[in-house]
């Protein structure tokens, strides 16, 4: 038996080994043919021709730095106000409002951030004849006008390490436009630098930021001083001397307006994702109002009887230095209620904010107009003070609300609460309300606003109602006699309501 | 003009009816990272979000994210708990948005 099982063995061990040799030179035969195929398609590329193409994009790109981002929207705002003692008014008007975003990164430690927008009415608008302060450079591209571009943001980032502190040091004209809670109502997912409650303005300046949450442990820990001027006394070039009959030397003191200066420190004590709490006090240095020294008037042609003429009054003025100013605010945002309890309480956002102002007058009395009962029918008055007071006032205001989730996915609702006290003053020129800053009010102010996704976050629409219910005048002025606090209910020609509905669609990318 | 109002907020609501659906939000992806992965990473969102390109991001979150778990999982031991459980599962989508929105060659320039 032992000599039959021998031979089949070994039989079929060579049978074995003779198939295993047959895989073998199958699979080495199918990587020669991978292996040619391989070269093949080497040889089909061009080499030459890709370090052209690269060339070609390199050469296109080289001078090529900024990144650019467009945000467009178009969109309708009714306007309407009630005055005290005259019959109510209001408007309809389309406007365009152009951002052209712009960033560059050369190394890692440098950033460079910019925005250019422009934001007019729709067709020609008369707002140059009729408004003095359109173009003040406090709101240039937050109050529709004309289809100028305007800067709105351009500074630089130097960021490094000292340590365990993350350090970053910019100048320029700042992100100070659509900060932390107004970003809410403006749908903008980054909120700019400040806190919009109490400061919401462009202007031109310098921060300095340190982390401080690795050394201390504290989630989103910082401190940012930031420092800006917003005017600048000089007569800028080719100023006329009418003395020497002469022009002045370029860019001395005009003397006749101050340097505004402003410093502040915004400090964010938490930032877990879900609940931020931030607060900011500044200084804010000489003041301004308007000084009105004199009236001019101009000739024009009475329509009821074009060979006469009427006489229109004009005021000429300067800016008088008032006082100082000092204010802050804290605010804490929760951006999800609870933690799981539900998919809308996830996703619903609450904020609370409270913020103060104080004047401090210097004594000196700008001049203002005041109306009397004989002719011309006005005269022009010391009016000394800031905000219509030579004592200090202080002022307050508190403002809440929340967003939550809409009907359909990606939509959302908010609502909005504000209300501010007699002497209440803020920095909130820029907010992005067609019938003046909601947040500036003396009174109580409400909102209620619906965004919805219409191609994702490229095209939205936005659908807000502000009504602002004023409990005294001079809300969104400048800081002397315009900011007097005067009872809208007994006031002549006092706002005391006014209402904004807009509709827009935004395009995004 | 209340005619004219009307007409508008009729609008509004067509376009609503004519919106196509939400995607994944990379805004709620950052705020998820600062809330749940922040402190286990060690590092900012920005910072994390550049470790890769975003076919690589794209890549780890391909089905329900298995590769991504096990990497960072493995990368970041700190991180385990969250990406294993049911909360990475729910906001996986919003956190891929995000890191594919600031990957290294997203062309994202960091605001600080």
């Amino acid at each position: 038996m032992k000599k039959f099982i021998a031979p089949l063995l070994v039989g079929a061990a060579l049978t074995s080994a003779f198939g295993a040799d047959e895989s073998l030179k199958q699979e080495i035969e199918a990587l020669k043919a991978q292996m040619a195929e391989l070269k093949s398609a080497q040889a089909k590329v061009n080499v030459e021709a890709l370090k052209n193409q690269l060339s070609e994009v390199k050469a296109h790109d080289a001078g090529d730095n900024i990144k650019w981002t467009v945000d467009f929207r178009t969109a309708y705002d009714y306007v309407d106000y009630k005055i005290q003692g005259s019959e109510k008014q209001d408007n309809g008007i389309w406007t365009n409002k152009l951002i052209l975003g712009m960033a560059s990164q050369p190394v890692d430690n440098l950033v460079f951030k910019g925005s250019l927008a422009a934001y007019k009415a729709f067709g020609q608008n008369n707002v140059a004849n009729t408004s003095y302060f359109q173009n003040f450079d406090w709101y240039d591209s937050q109050k529709p006008n004309d289809s100028t571009i305007r800067l709105r943001e351009a500074y630089f980032l130097y960021f490094g390490d000292l340590g365990d502190v993350h350090y970053s040091a910019s100048f320029g004209r700042r992100p100070s436009v659509d900060g932390f809670l107004a970003n809410l109502r403006n749908d903008n997912e980054n909120p700019a630098s400040p806190i919009s409650h109490n400061i919401n303005m462009e202007f031109d300046g310098a921060s300095f930021k340190f982390d401080f949450d690795k050394v201390t442990g504290i989630s989103g820990l910082y401190a940012k001083l930031c420092l800006g001027r917003g005017f600048s006394d000089t007569t800028g070039a080719y100023s006329m001397n009418m003395n020497t009959m002469g022009f002045n030397p370029a860019y001395i003191n005009d003397e006749n307006n101050p340097d505004m200066d402003l410093a502040g420190l915004i400090i964010q004590f938490f930032d877990n994702g879900q609940y931020k709490l931030m607060a900011n006090y500044f200084i804010a240095k000489n003041m301004m109002d308007m000084n009105i020294h004199g009236i001019g008037g101009m000739y024009m042609t009475d329509p009821s009887n074009p060979f006469g003429s009427l006489t229109a009054m004009t005021p000429i003025y300067n800016f008088k230095d008032v006082g100082d100013m000092t204010g802050g605010a804290l605010s804490l945002q929760v951006n999800g209620i609870g933690d799981g309890i539900s998919d809308f309480l996830d996703d619903s956002i609450f904020f609370l904010s409270y913020a103060f102002s104080q004047t401090d007058p210097n004594g000196n009395a700008a001049k203002g107009m005041m109306g009397t009962t004989t002719p011309p029918y006005m005269a022009l008055v010391d009016m000394p003070g800031m905000l219509g007071s030579t004592d200090k006032k202080f002022g307050s205001s508190i403002y809440t609300g929340v967003q939550v989730p809409g009907i359909m996915k990606g939509q959302r609702l908010g609502l909005e609460y504000n209300h501010g006290s007699k002497y209440w003053r803020s920095f909130t020129y820029g907010e992005d309300t067609l019938v003046g800053s909601k947040l500036a009010a003396r009174g109580d102010a409400y909102e209620i606003y619906y965004i919805m996704p219409v191609v994702g976050k490229n095209l939205t629409a936005q659908l807000s109602y502000v009504y602002i219910d004023y409990d005294y005048t001079g809300s969104d002025t400048f800081f002397g006699w315009t900011g007097t606090p005067m009872d809208v209910d007994t006031t002549a020609g006092a706002v005391k309501t006014a209402q904004d509905i807009r509709l827009s669609l935004r395009y995004r990318y | 003009m209340k005619k004219f109002i009307g007409f508008v907020v009729s609008a509004f609501l067509l376009v609503g009816l004519m919106s196509t659906h939400a995607m994944a939000d990379a805004a709620k992806g950052q705020k998820y990272y600062l809330k749940y992965m922040k402190e286990g990473a060690g590092m900012n969102g920005a910072k994390f979000a550049t470790q890769h390109t975003q076919a690589e991001w794209k890549a780890l979150f391909d089905g329900k994210g298995e590769k991504f778990v096990a990497e960072y999982s493995k990368k970041y031991p700190g991180l385990e708990s969250f990406l294993k459980g049911d909360k990475f599962e729910k906001f996986m989508a919003d956190i891929k948005d995000f890191c594919v929105e600031f990957a290294s060659d997203s062309g994202n320039v960091p605001s600080c």
